[in-house]
């Protein structure tokens, strides 16, 4: 399966954000999308969530030749700012949730089972989520998007609140789940994308580009991204 | 210091001509008329500069002319006391009225937010300057008015300047000592202050008119004695003013506690959400049989029960209290027995506006915006059209039933009412009573959901209001107050507002059917 990114253009009033991003992303991988602050990383993703509409381009999911459009069953998208019913316990929202999909959903566990996976305490677990901690609203938020098991997960910056455990947790989780998955996220920590991602791509003056690793150091790496990202990358320089 | 105010000034200005084209830029049609770049445009922000001035101008005069015309010219000329004793009586109570409440050199808005905090201006500076700025204003704007009124009540202008005087030196005054009370451990707060300035505030307004009517006021005498005596006291406010040494300290408090300081970057939107949020309640009785969405929106109803339900029975009992004075009115006179029934036939559009503000449909879809969909519509799943209309539907019925608990009890009353002090030959008016008033809470309540559907008040920081919306509201409600009062047949009315409200109720269904699968959505 593949999520085919074409031509995409996004404009603010005068301000092009996007001017034509094209992309082919790939099941099994962990995309890393890097950009300097308002690149339009949220754009991009906000686009493909169709919190925004596009002006131009198209995005589809290709399966062995055959392509059809993206359908919201079919994207998970975990925000920078973690967005939870406020009026909900944990516990209420996961079944609300497994309610609504139940249809869709294989093999789904019980909520305890859940939330234990996503080490929510059991003294928390009946508590309003308006009560939570940015780190635990964000937990519960990503539980939902692991539950729903949509084809392609959109992560803004997502491991950037957890602990130390639950972040290491969720880099294994990632690794796990990117088999039967396409994962972008977007970071602006560098070793992280180094470290998580299969793929770095970058956001440049609203146009998608890979930076292949081929066989450099991490050190090189890192350069030669910066470069990229400065709008200076030379192949020549390495 | 003149350097900080100008820049002070220069920085309110700015704020204010900005909020002017950010509210242009948002409503239809005009939007497409500006340019996109808008804030830098020469011509618009001269343009606003001089709507802003002449604000600056208006508010200046205005402010105080229609203080000493509403709260000492005409209740005097309402008593026929226009007498120069009752006019000086009046203006210097009110005046140490005025220096407990608006005499503060601190106050906060988020111009002096930025100012002070951001861009680190000189907090001492800015408060005296800019309090130097808003005594010449007083002058400027009392001097007219006061020789004007004055003279009206036979004061010569000698003793209209000292007035005057007497107006600066109580503000000098209170200002030291307001500076002096802000950074105190024990001073009032909260509710306490406010039962305290009630109550002397109260005394005070009593103390102004009740005894001007009552004939004991104080001695033209008094106000010589008053501004020597005020000579110390503002030299004292003055001094205290000018050393005070810990103005970006006060200012920090007071931002603090008019949630203005953004110690993780909230915006007052998000304070808003916050009160919002806290009133939502938990308690183990608060559970769903039901499943899916039918579980979401029961929890949502039985956490919000205080904001909906409960408050809307609270309405009810009103009512009802309202219902058993009139029945008891209409059994023990005769004459008041009559006019009431007399009224049954006129007073439908008066209800017009008893049912808007009946209504609940604005508080509930401000609760389901910040508790709800804020954070829901994030979700695809939840921005699906067939989730977006079985939810509007739900809620719908949900606001229905909540809004026909007061407007039943309404609908019942006015036709017993009716038939208690009299009844009429007509038997059409007791259905047109009890109809109009169901068709208007079923108006209502939707209108309320349609436009929050469809216009989506709120913007995803839930900063500014949609104008579109805040247009609409003042229209439905400047409607309903025109309404109010007017003496138009039942039979009239009534068959009017109910052919309009079926035909309303149709059209904004299916707009919301065709529409509010594209509309509902958080505004960028």
């Amino acid at each position: 399966m593949r999520l085919r990114v074409e031509g995409i253009k996004k404009q603010f009033e005068n301000k092009e954000v996007l001017k034509g991003a094209s992309f082919t992303f790939e099941q099994g991988k962990i995309y890393g999308l890097i950009g300097r602050n308002g690149a339009g990383k949220t754009t991009f993703f906000n686009c493909l969530n169709e919190d925004i509409l596009v002006d131009e381009g198209s995005y589809v999911l290709e399966d062995n030749g055959v392509t059809r459009p993206l359908q919201a069953e079919d994207l998970g998208y975990v925000l920078s700012t973690p967005v939870v019913p406020e009026f909900l316990t944990a516990r209420e929202f996961l079944k609300f949730f497994l309610d609504i999909n139940k249809n869709r959903l294989k093999d789904t566990k019980s909520i305890d089972e859940y939330l234990e996976f996503m080490k929510i305490k059991e003294e928390d677990r009946d508590k309003l989520l308006k009560d939570y901690s940015h780190g635990m609203k964000n937990k519960v938020q990503m539980l939902v998007n692991f539950i729903a098991n949509p084809m392609v997960l959109l992560l803004d910056e997502p491991l950037t609140s957890f602990d130390v455990i639950v972040a290491d947790e969720m880099k294994r989780l990632l690794r796990e789940m990117k088999n039967d998955h396409i994962i972008i996220f977007s970071t602006h920590i560098m070793e992280l994308a180094l470290d998580l991602c299969d793929e770095i791509v970058i956001l440049n003056e609203g146009i998608l580009t890979e930076i292949p690793k081929q066989n450099l150091d991490n050190t090189q790496y890192k350069d030669r991204i910066i470069n990229a990202l400065k709008g200076e990358e030379n192949d020549s320089d390495i | 210091m003149i350097q900080t105010f100008k820049t002070s000034y220069q920085l309110k200005n700015t704020y204010r001509t900005n909020g002017i084209i950010y509210s242009l830029k948002s409503i239809p049609l005009i939007k497409k008329l500006l340019p996109a770049d808008l804030y830098a445009s020469k011509g618009l922000q001269t343009f606003a500069l001089v709507v802003s001035s002449i604000y600056e101008a208006i508010s200046v005069f205005v402010g105080k002319f229609l203080y000493l015309l509403l709260m000492i010219y005409l209740p005097l000329s309402f008593m026929q006391k226009l007498e120069s004793a009752n006019f000086i009586h009046i203006v210097l109570v009110l005046t140490v009225l005025g220096g407990m409440f608006h005499a503060d050199p601190l106050s906060s808005s988020k111009d002096k937010y930025y100012a002070i905090i951001l861009m680190r201006m000189n907090a001492k500076k800015y408060t005296i300057s800019n309090y130097i700025y808003f005594l010449i204003k007083l002058v400027v704007g009392f001097l007219p008015f006061i020789f004007l009124f004055g003279k009206q009540c036979g004061i010569d202008m000698v003793l209209c300047l000292l007035v005057l005087v007497f107006i600066i030196e109580v503000k000098l005054s209170f200002g030291g000592y307001h500076l002096f009370n802000r950074l105190r451990e024990n001073r009032l707060k909260g509710t306490k202050l406010v039962v305290a300035s009630s109550i002397i505030g109260l005394c005070l307004l009593v103390a102004a008119y009740l005894s001007v009517y009552l004939g004991y006021v104080l001695p033209i005498g008094c106000l010589y004695l008053l501004c020597a005596l005020g000579v110390f006291t503002s030299v004292i406010g003055i001094r205290y003013m000018c050393g005070y040494s810990r103005y970006r300290e006060a200012y920090k408090a007071l931002f603090f506690e008019e949630g203005l300081m953004q110690t993780n970057v909230q915006s007052t939107g998000k304070i808003t959400q916050k009160n919002m949020q806290n009133k939502i309640q938990l308690s183990a009785d608060q559970t769903s049989s039901k499943e899916g969405y039918g579980y979401f929106n029961e929890l949502f109803m039985k956490r919000h029960s205080r904001l909906l339900t409960k408050s809307a029975i609270r309405y009810t009992v009103c009512i009802l209290i309202v219902f058993v004075a009139a029945v008891i009115t209409i059994l023990v006179s005769a004459d008041m027995k009559k006019k009431i029934n007399e009224s049954m036939f006129v007073v439908l559009p008066t209800f017009l506006f008893v049912m808007y503000f009946v209504n609940r449909g604005k508080v509930i879809t401000e609760a389901m915006f910040m508790n709800c969909d804020h954070s829901m519509l994030t979700y695809r799943f939840y921005r699906q059209p067939s989730v977006i209309l079985r939810l509007f539907i739900t809620r719908l019925k949900m606001v229905i039933r909540i809004n026909l608990i007061p407007a039943s009890v309404i609908a019942v009353g006015l036709p017993i009412l009716l038939f208690l002090s009299g009844g009429t030959d007509h038997v059409l008016n007791y259905f047109l009573l009890f109809g109009t008033i169901i068709a208007m809470s079923v108006f209502f309540s939707v209108h309320n959901m349609v436009l929050y559907y469809l216009l989506q008040p709120y913007n995803i920081n839930i900063e500014m209001k949609n104008p579109t919306y805040t247009i609409i509201n003042s229209i439905t409600y400047f409607i309903c107050y025109l309404a109010s009062g007017k003496e138009i047949p039942t039979v009239v009315f009534g068959t009017l507002v109910i052919v309009f409200c079926v035909v309303y109720v149709i059209v904004a269904m299916v707009l919301a059917y065709r529409l509010a699968p594209k509309t509902f959505r958080l505004r960028q």
